[in-house]
């Protein structure tokens, strides 16, 4: 609760900001120091100090694994606003606004990995979502975000009906929202509740961007403000899997073997198309959007999977992915090319850049010694453990070979060709940061067992 | 009645027609309502929707012009896969339905005071209270995304 309250205050504390200053470096200062506030305030909460004592009637429920990956989200978003903070600026003049959006946004994340009632979920992806349309279309005088944000706005919200409507038809059999009252006695599949079950798979596979409703990621991602892709493709995404577990555990949980098919095919799709199509892009940011198709591919293990190493494992690809892709959008954002030729010959006039840039694509593609290696083997052997899906995880394993193509081609471009510079001048301290980021991801990677058996701990006390 | 114009909203080649008949549509759901004892519901959804989203709705279509020569062509395969994928739907929605009314009974007929607004504020902010406070966060969010959206 206590992230729910005061991440939406801290939105209207942002919004205020922007009556009382002018200047961008204070609004940016009091949004950073917030939201270390923030996780300050969650991390108390997983230690079992309550600010807000409420009476949820059921509605909400907070268990560690949910508030465990608030912190990861909100730690996230924190690195996102000390490296693309400034970068927002240059989108447009109503800096608090965003701000302010992004604080919404994080409460409805705190509310989508805490729920406990499909009421709730509505809110929570609602609250999410919302914000995001506006932030696509942010960047107001160019055409490609307008229609960006109009696209994303149509399909989300016809995906939201569909949502809806799935809601309606499993409360027409259960009578209630409650997430414990629709799991009992829901032992096999009735017509109606597989109507229902069918359309809330949709609705969150278009969430979370899964094939066949993948059609408006690329468009949506790469019409979006760049610093707003970032934290659409990272964060926001995340969230999407952690509501889709909980929803599908929690509700679904007892007949999983009618479903496990369905979602496994949906991952293979994923997989493939999205891997396939990212090798043809011209663009890095295009590329990168296909991409967080491919990743959410691998994401969807842990709902083939659903077991406690495919939860675990969800946390710490929550980790890995957020903060790789956070560091090559930040990086991105220093590019005034945004082709694979404009990398070229980056590793020479800008080593820091390059070198750090390497290590987070490396992560994204799973080689070892980074935490993607790690973030991907655990969710592969979740699979493995299920025992059901073996043909899915040599799917897994083949596009993740793929996947290695493209990331490598951008730096073949860094360190192999020349080029003309094309890249904003980085401060000192935006470099600090990013060699900070990569030698988390490093560390992660060698010792994995840190993060996971301080998860296990947690879990099994 | 609510279905034969929920068709002709779809099948009216005219768009102001289309909108007339999404107001006869949202009479015949008011109806629906009022006879299931949601009279409160049955009334809003006649003054939010028939009224004023439904002058919202024509004001925009007059503005946009819109007329037979500047309705795009559309592809004859997509319209027989939008047919088949529609077609899916409605077996799957008609297999569910068909289960549920065997169960007769659908709501507190005759007895039920359920839908007047007392009893929906006294459910309101009892047993909802939180999801409605959590609304206001959406729409504070919607409202600052209006401003940011509409401001030059």
């Amino acid at each position: 609760m206590n992230a729910i309250v005061i991440s939406a205050v801290l939105g209207v504390v942002m919004m205020f900001c922007g009556v009382f200053t002018n200047s961008k470096t204070a609004v940016r200062n009091v949004a950073i120091i917030g939201l270390l506030g923030l996780i300050i305030a969650n991390v108390l909460d997983l230690g079992g100090y309550h600010f807000f004592d409420v009476n949820v009637k059921g509605m909400l429920a907070f268990d560690v694994f949910g508030l465990l990956f608030n912190t990861i989200a909100f730690a996230s978003t924190w690195i996102y606003f000390l490296l693309s903070g400034r970068d927002m600026e240059r989108v447009g003049v109503n800096l608090a606004e965003y701000f302010a959006l992004i604080f919404f946004v994080l409460c409805g994340i705190s509310i989508v990995s805490a729920f406990n009632s499909l009421l709730m979920l509505f809110l929570g992806i609602e609250i999410i979502s919302i914000p995001l349309y506006i932030l696509t279309g942010s960047d107001k005088r160019n055409l490609k975000s307008n229609e960006a944000a109009l696209k994303y706005f149509l399909m989300g919200s016809f995906s939201t009906g569909i949502m809806l409507m799935g809601i309606t038809l499993i409360y027409g059999v259960k009578g209630s929202f409650d997430m414990e009252v629709i799991r009992t006695g829901t032992t096999q599949l009735t017509p109606m509740i597989a109507a229902g079950l069918l359309l809330l798979l949709f609705a969150m596979s278009f969430k979370v961007s899964a094939v066949p409703f993948h059609f408006w990621t690329p468009d949506a991602y790469d019409g979006a403000p760049t610093v707003f892709t970032s934290f659409m493709a990272t964060i926001v995404k995340v969230a999407g899997f952690i509501a889709f577990i909980r929803l599908f555990e929690g509700c679904f949980g007892e007949i999983k073997a009618q479903w496990q098919m369905l979602a496994a095919i949906i991952t293979a799709a994923t997989l493939l198309i999205g891997n396939i199509t990212a090798v043809f892009q011209q663009s890095v940011k295009r590329m990168l959007s296909y991409s967080s198709i491919a990743q959410a591919g691998f994401m969807l293990f842990a709902l083939v999977a659903m077991n406690d190493m495919a939860k675990e494992g969800m946390i710490f690809y929550a980790a890995a992915y957020s903060l790789a892709t956070i560091g090559i959008f930040a990086i991105l954002l220093k590019m005034k090319d945004y082709t694979f030729e404009g990398f070229n010959g980056l590793a020479k006039r800008q080593p820091v850049l390059a070198a750090t840039n390497t290590i987070f694509l490396l992560s994204l593609a799973g080689i070892p010694a980074t935490a993607g290696f790690w973030a991907k083997f655990y969710m592969l052997s979740a699979a493995v453990n299920n025992g059901n899906v073996l043909w899915l995880v040599i799917v897994g394993v083949l596009c993740a070979a793929i996947s290695v193509y493209y990331y490598f081609r951008v730096i073949q471009a860094m360190y192999f060709k020349d080029g003309e510079p094309q890249e904003i001048e980085t401060s000192k301290g935006f470099n600090g940061l990013l060699i900070a980021i990569a030698a988390v991801v490093i560390l992660l990677g060698i010792f994995p067992h840190w993060l996971l058996d301080q998860l296990s701990n947690i879990f099994f006390l | 009645m609510a279905l034969g114009s929920a068709i002709m909203v779809v099948i009216s080649r005219n768009p102001v027609h289309s909108v007339l008949w999404l107001i006869v549509t949202f009479f015949a759901i008011s109806g629906h309502y009022i006879l299931m004892n949601a009279q409160f519901i049955g009334i809003v959804n006649l003054i939010v929707y028939a009224g004023a989203i439904m002058v919202l709705f024509l004001f925009v279509i007059m503005l946009m012009n819109l007329n037979a020569e500047t309705e795009p062509q559309k592809n004859k395969w997509l319209k027989l896969a939008g047919v088949v994928a529609g077609g899916c739907l409605l077996l799957v929605l008609v297999a569910a339905l068909k289960q549920a009314e065997v169960k007769g009974k659908v709501a507190l007929l005759g007895t039920g005071d359920i839908g007047l607004i007392k009893n929906l504020g006294k459910a309101l902010f009892t047993d909802y209270v939180v999801p409605f406070e959590i609304s206001s966060v959406l729409f504070l969010s919607a409202m600052v995304g209006a401003v940011v959206i509409g401001k030059k």
